[in-house]
């Protein structure tokens, strides 16, 4: 593994903020580890938010029950389909609950996983580590072993601390979050046939309904398109704004899933944009990023020297014969 | 679109206010001697608003149909004056002091003994750098409910092909219930992106087309008139939308705070996008009422 050490990424040990990666193999395990965080902070009276995949919710509700008080229970499965979004939901929890410490169980990573949402759920994972900087909170992320090492390096680079309750250790590789999200801009997989449309301010209507008509034509769910047209006029009209005037769009299908990806030459100031549930009424407040994170399965960023690159992914709804119906 | 005649007939406020399209001198003195002749048989004041014409041209040009200005002039039954002169005179263009000088203007007419007053304004100075021309869509959208559904006024905005952009032009036609020389742009596939028109039937204003970040300016005027609006209930009819922006959503909502009634804003058949925006910000919701699509 490469070493990231330079004054910058020294682990900074911050009082109030606590981010421990927990690794884990066996239920045993996790009851322990997890198991033991929950309790100790709910009989502390702090409020706790676990959310981890459905099967250990499960397992960890079999042990407190379903209605245990001060505990919110979530689906990290369905909240953090998009790892985009999961910091946004855990910065809303914790801001209600800002006087109380709030402890929260963050798992964003399972093995089946795809590596482009291990990659940026490995970015979410530093970016903790800023948006979370001088604030009372403990965040604890459950790691299983039987993730690849790759995933497993980058847990150590991205957590300051190490272990479960009792036998936490600083983390040798603690990087700084920045040089993480770096690492995260790796090269793209490039499209087959993508349908690639160059567009400025006045394309912008013809450029939404060149993307609504495709995403129609490729099988997209009358449910989705809005969400689809939603998220595509934001990525451009961003695009526009903040990228120079004018963006390329690519659109392609993927596996069960359609693709839409802009290209500009915006350089984002703040690697925390859209992470935060804004002020509707605010234009500044990063507004359209934060849409697409909720609208789409996987929003997929690079910062690259030739500007950003925004790949919104949108799932195929299953055929009805696939359905339960 | 209704026909010169039907305008200047036409007793509704639908019909008091309209956009006069053309592009040659021959069509602008034709519509000039109608409307002239009309308001003096009917012993209406008529005002003539000069921006781009010279003024003595505008008495020559009746002299020559066999209007006999001269005498309307003396009587003081018609006015040639400029924008310059008037409601340009000031820093800026300013709806709301036009407003103002509409019911004053109104008033003076009446006290005269004249049944009401006509006018004509040359609207070119909408396409020149004047400060607050901005707003001059916004005025338009205004005037409807705001003026003409109120007084015994009948107003021809003069738009000259040849001195106000194509696509300017149309939006600014589009915000007349009445227009003659254009074709109803919403028909057309190379008509404006977002045209925005006020109710006829009660107060409030119609979106067409698409509420995007290129049609912000559009949105913009829209949204300022929707703010100005004394009426206590208000509707937005956005059922001929096919798309807006948060952006668009936000400054409906912020339009609604800022209005001086306490009613929400009505949206009629507001499109699946404003739905789902507002399940990601409900907090928008508070101030406005969406009704189905």
């Amino acid at each position: 593994m490469t070493s990231y050490a330079r004054p910058s990424s020294e682990p900074v040990q911050d009082a109030a903020f606590h981010h421990p990666a927990f690794f884990y193999t066996t239920e045993e395990d996790y009851l322990g580890g997890v198991g033991d965080f929950v309790r100790a902070h709910a009989d502390r009276g702090h409020p706790v938010l676990v959310a981890v995949p459905e099967e250990r919710l499960s397992l960890l509700q079999g042990v407190f029950g379903a209605a245990c008080e001060g505990v919110t229970w979530v689906d990290m499965r369905q909240a953090g389909r998009n790892p985009g979004r999961i910091l946004s939901m855990l910065q809303e929890f914790a801001d209600r609950h800002a006087d109380r410490r709030p402890a929260i169980v963050g798992e964003p990573i399972w093995p089946d996983r795809t590596p482009a949402e291990a990659c940026e759920a490995t970015r979410h994972e530093a970016l903790i580590n800023l948006a979370f900087a001088g604030r009372h909170a403990t965040i604890l992320c459950p790691y299983d072993t039987a993730l690849p090492e790759r995933i497993r390096a980058q847990a150590h680079r991205t957590h300051p601390v190490l272990g479960g309750p009792g036998e936490e250790r600083p983390s040798e590789h603690y990087a700084d979050p920045l040089a993480v999200c770096r690492d995260c801009d790796e090269p793209l997989p490039e499209p087959a046939e993508p349908l690639v449309l160059h567009f400025g301010e006045e394309d912008l209507g013809g450029v939404r309904d060149a993307a609504t008509d495709w995403a129609v034509a490729a099988g997209l769910s009358p449910r989705r398109r809005t969400d689809w047209l939603l998220a595509v006029s934001e990525a451009t009209c961003n695009s526009v704004r903040h990228g120079g005037g004018s963006g390329t769009l690519r659109l392609w299908p993927a596996a069960g899933a359609l693709v839409a990806e802009t290209r500009d030459r915006g350089r984002p100031a703040d690697p925390l944009v859209g992470r935060r549930r804004p002020d509707p009424l605010s234009a500044a407040g990063g507004r359209g990023v934060w849409m697409m994170h909720q609208l789409c399965d996987l929003v997929e960023l690079r910062v690259l020297p030739s500007g950003l690159v925004v790949r919104l992914h949108m799932t195929l709804d299953p055929p009805p014969h696939d359905g339960a119906g | 679109m209704h026909g010169t005649s039907a305008i200047a007939s036409g007793e509704s406020a639908v019909d008091r206010h309209a956009a006069v399209v053309f592009s040659s001198d021959a069509e602008w003195a034709d519509h000039l001697v109608a409307f002239v002749r009309a308001g003096i048989d009917r012993d209406e004041q008529v005002r003539y608003f000069a921006d781009s014409t010279d003024p003595g041209r505008v008495t020559r040009t009746l002299d020559e149909r066999g209007v006999d200005a001269a005498s309307a002039v003396r009587r003081g039954q018609l006015l040639v004056i400029t924008a310059g002169q008037t409601y340009l005179s000031g820093a800026r263009f300013d709806p709301d002091t036009m407003i103002g000088l509409w019911h004053e203007a109104v008033e003076a007419a009446t006290a005269r003994g004249h049944r009401g007053l006509r006018a004509i304004g040359e609207m070119s100075w909408g396409a020149r750098d004047i400060a607050g021309a901005d707003r001059l869509l916004e005025y338009e959208l205004r005037i409807h409910h705001e003026v003409f559904a109120r007084l015994p006024l009948c107003a021809w905005c003069f738009y000259d092909r040849r001195l106000v952009p194509r696509t300017d032009l149309e939006v600014l036609a589009a915000a007349h219930l009445a227009r003659t020389g254009i074709a109803d742009c919403h028909d057309r596939a190379d008509g404006p992106a977002l045209s925005v028109a006020p109710l006829a039937g009660r107060p409030g204003f119609r979106l067409s087309g698409s509420a995007g970040y290129e049609n912000r300016h559009v949105t913009a005027s829209a949204l300022a008139a929707l703010t100005a609006s004394p009426a206590q209930d208000v509707t937005l009819d956005l059922s001929a939308l096919d798309h807006l922006d948060v952006a668009a959503l936000a400054g409906i909502a912020r339009a609604a705070h800022r209005r001086s009634a306490v009613a929400p804003v009505r949206l009629l058949g507001a499109p699946p996008a404003l739905r789902r925006m507002l399940e990601l910000f409900p907090e928008l919701g508070g101030v406005m009422e969406v009704a189905g699509r």
